[in-house]
């Protein structure tokens, strides 16, 4: 069922594209591949979570799929509430994250194709390397897991370098399969290429108007799963082009701007137009999501796994939450938002713990911040018109301010 | 605050260990500092802090333990003035290379608390800490091991209250008060008269409510083993003598017998039928606090792997307080009259 879903979606995603070529449409394009991929025998297939380097699992011939993504996807199509009242009836409980608790209803269900190997890393949660495990058990598989050390230091490079050779021996041991290191090298080099792209279309959303509208980089974290691939440059260069077009020829294609808005974390997956309505009606478009800041440096070709290794230890999220708020501080800043949208995800205990330093991380430089309140996948408590109403509140707030 | 912080390291740098273990009333600020869907242990516990309840504490050690403790960690540092703070990052999973990093992890602790108090920790201080420590545990299994008899010699109330004790004692004198006590039991086995109540072992998230034990006591069980970080498994740990005594700590607090947030599920069944053949149990209550995701994302499977053992499991999930502690009274309730029989 899965795979003639994402068939007909790579299909019809393909048409559209080949009739008009957007970035949008692209990089939707290229990751509904990925999910087509799952299913195709060439590739071996690992269940992870987010942060994973995606460039090693590439270079194995490994097609990666983080698990909040699969939540992320089964909510778009509005089949989360099916998987999350399956494992609720398995003995979840619900007050956990609905990501995890949408993928374990659906492996339990038997809609996930049997993976090769498992990797769980311990950030952004724990919960995530929980789900994976659970998952695990219904395929009789074990989980690797990584631990991002909180420090950034020489030595915990080290031990996370280490921790990705032991991994690469546990891939090659699963499935057979040997990395290809010119590959992996090959895979640094398109990721600094990607990485100057992305970097220069975030400072494009600099820009007062914005060229991106509210949904055109919406999920863009997705884009850690094509990066190391060419197809990230190609996707990257595109959003970059089409960004720098709006911006040459006076905005066109991009909406009016009233309210610049920063979303912190993940957006809500299920189909709502609450944003779409803040922007047609109100003139309030998100110019950052905090999961789009590019944190990383330019990596050392030579030197894969250790600049990977960097890569992930130096993420906003890892360790205590200063770094994170140093960052939500500085994108207020480079972004000139007037305020900030935190859908303070129910059950997710890694953000919803941070929801006051946020505030008072914003409101000392003077920016209004709202809590949701959301759970961004369960729609079946989600109450559009009181979310609208507190959201509407909000922006008169903001003309006041 | 967590069962993996080496107190040996602690007091062998001068400090008095004090653990910090939350309360089961309903929190008065907590909502306001951290969101309302966390544990009761985190939220009793900012809710101390704020109030100014461990101002009498030099400084904090947390560990990275669970997403919540994370961001207890951050919402104490910013809003609890507090002289000396540390996090270590414990491991978890089964790769060697953690026992190296843990390493590493203590020894930045050292370094941490030698700059503060500017003093230095030698090995022999490590040495002499651990053989204090060692023998608290020590005695407290010899305690422990009175609840293998049927009746059990001692209720697990009592040791609860032990336990409780020695959060907040110097060892030295919890060890001299525990010895007392052992003596007292050997020579007088028979002070009280202890009823053949059906046996249980008590599993899951840290209660930190003795009244919640006695409460199940109460309704006519044995609790005759805690496998809480917070009861009897806290004292399930030796650490060896060697040269490399900073080698050794870690190497025993990391395969020290793992709570959920290790991710090791099965070695984790695997300690609790061990415990539950050797306390000779009827019957398993698996506690949960409310908002804990590493304990309740177990629940399934850990309920799958414990009852192909031919153990009889009862799951429950509360706030660990006694407000609305009547709800699973009737649960208890039923579950004994199961296991009786
Ligand atoms: S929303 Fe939070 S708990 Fe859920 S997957 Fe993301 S980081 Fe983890
Ligand atoms: S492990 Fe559970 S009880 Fe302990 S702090 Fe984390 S959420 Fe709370």
């Amino acid at each position: 069922m899965l795979e003639k879903y994402f068939t007909q979606l790579e299909a019809s995603l393909k048409a559209k594209l080949e009739a008009k070529a957007t970035a949008r449409r692209k990089f939707v394009y290229e990751i509904a591949r990925i999910g087509t991929r799952i299913f195709d025998d060439n590739w071996s297939i690992g269940w992870t979570t987010v942060f994973v380097p995606y460039e090693i699992l590439t270079s194995m011939g490994v097609s990666g799929m983080f698990v909040e993504f699969f939540g992320a996807m089964l909510a778009g199509t509005g089949m989360s509430s099916k998987y999350l009242e399956l494992s609720e009836s398995k003995g979840f409980s619900t007050d956990s994250c609905s990501y995890h608790r949408t993928i374990i209803g659906a492996a339990l269900d038997g809609l996930l194709p049997e993976p090769d190997v498992l990797i769980g890393a311990s950030i952004p949660c724990n919960g995530g390397v929980k789900a994976l495990k659970r998952i695990g058990e219904i395929f009789n598989k074990e989980v690797f897991i990584l631990n991002i050390p909180i420090d950034i230091t020489p030595k915990s490079v080290d031990y996370l370098t280490e921790q990705f050779e032991q991994m690469i021996e546990y891939i090659e041991n699963e499935t057979g399969r040997k990395l290809d290191y010119n590959k992996l090298k090959n895979s640094i080099r398109y990721n600094n290429e990607a990485r100057e792209y992305l970097v220069e279309l975030n400072k494009l959303c600099m820009n007062v108007p914005s060229p991106a509208n509210s949904n055109d980089l919406k999920n863009f974290i997705m884009i850690v799963l094509l990066l190391g691939t060419k197809e990230s440059v190609e996707v990257a260069k595109l959003y970059r082009d089409e960004f720098k077009s709006r911006i040459e020829h006076d905005l066109k294609g991009a909406t009016e701007e009233k309210y610049r808005l920063m979303w912190i974390q993940n957006r809500i997956q299920f189909k709502t137009d609450i944003l779409s309505i803040l922007e047609e009606k109100y003139g309030a478009k998100i110019v950052i999501d905090e999961l789009n800041h590019i944190w990383w440096d330019s990596m050392d070709e030579s030197d894969p796994l250790r600049s990977l290794a960097k890569r992930i230890i130096t993420h906003p999220l890892v360790g205590p939450a200063e770094r994170r708020l140093e960052v939500i501080t500085q994108l207020a800043r480079d972004y000139k938002i007037d305020g900030a949208i935190n859908p303070a995800h129910w059950g997710c205990r890694q953000s919803a713990g941070a929801r006051v330093l946020f505030k008072d991380a914003l409101q000392k430089i003077g920016i209004p911040l709202i809590h949701l309140d959301v759970d961004c996948v369960d729609e079946r408590n989600y109450a559009q018109g009181q979310i609208m109403t507190r959201l509407e509140a909000f922006l008169e707030m903001l003309s006041t301010y | 605050m967590c069962s993996y912080t080496p107190l040996e390291l602690i007091y062998a740098g001068g400090f008095l260990p004090y653990r910090i273990i939350g309360h089961s009333e309903p929190p008065q600020n907590a909502d306001s500092y951290i969101h309302s869907n966390f544990c009761q242990f985190v939220k009793s516990t900012i809710d101390v802090a704020i109030n100014g309840g461990y101002n009498f504490l030099e400084g904090v050690v947390f560990v990275n333990s669970c997403d919540a403790m994370r961001r207890l960690h951050d919402v104490w540092k910013r809003y609890v003035p507090t002289k000396f703070m540390h996090i270590l990052d414990i491991p978890m999973g089964t790769l060697s290379l953690g026992k190296h990093y843990l390493k590493e992890e203590f020894n930045k602790l050292r370094i941490a608390l030698e700059n503060y108090a500017s003093i230095t920790i030698n090995d022999q201080d490590i040495v002499n800490a651990i053989e204090l420590l060692n023998e608290s545990r020590l005695l407290y299994n010899q305690l422990n091991s009175l609840r293998t008899e049927n009746p059990p010699k001692i209720t697990a109330t009592e040791l609860m209250n032990l336990t409780s004790n020695f959060f907040k004692t110097d060892p030295k004198n919890w060890n001299e008060k525990t010895k007392g006590l052992l003596d007292k039991i050997n020579t007088y086995p028979n002070v009280q008269t202890r009823s053949n109540n059906p046996r249980v072992l008590l599993s899951g998230s840290p209660l930190h409510e003795i009244n919640f034990i006695s409460f199940i006591e109460d309704i006519g069980l044995n609790v005759v083993y805690e496998d809480l970080c917070t009861g009897s498994k806290f004292f399930d740990l030796i650490i060896n003598d060697s040269k490399d005594i900073l080698g050794s700590l870690s190497e025993a607090y990391l395969n020290r017998t793992p709570c959920a947030r290790m991710m090791k599920l099965k070695e984790r069944a695997d300690q609790i039928y061990k415990n539950a053949k050797k306390f000779k149990v009827d019957g398993i209550i698996h506690h949960s606090l409310k908002f804990c995701d590493t304990y309740l994302y177990d629940v399934p499977a850990l309920k799958a792997l414990l009852t192909e053992k031919g153990l009889n499991v009862l799951f429950i999930e509360s706030d660990g307080g006694l407000g609305n502690i009547n709800q699973i009274r009737t649960r208890i309730e039923a579950f004994s009259e199961i296991i009786k029989n």
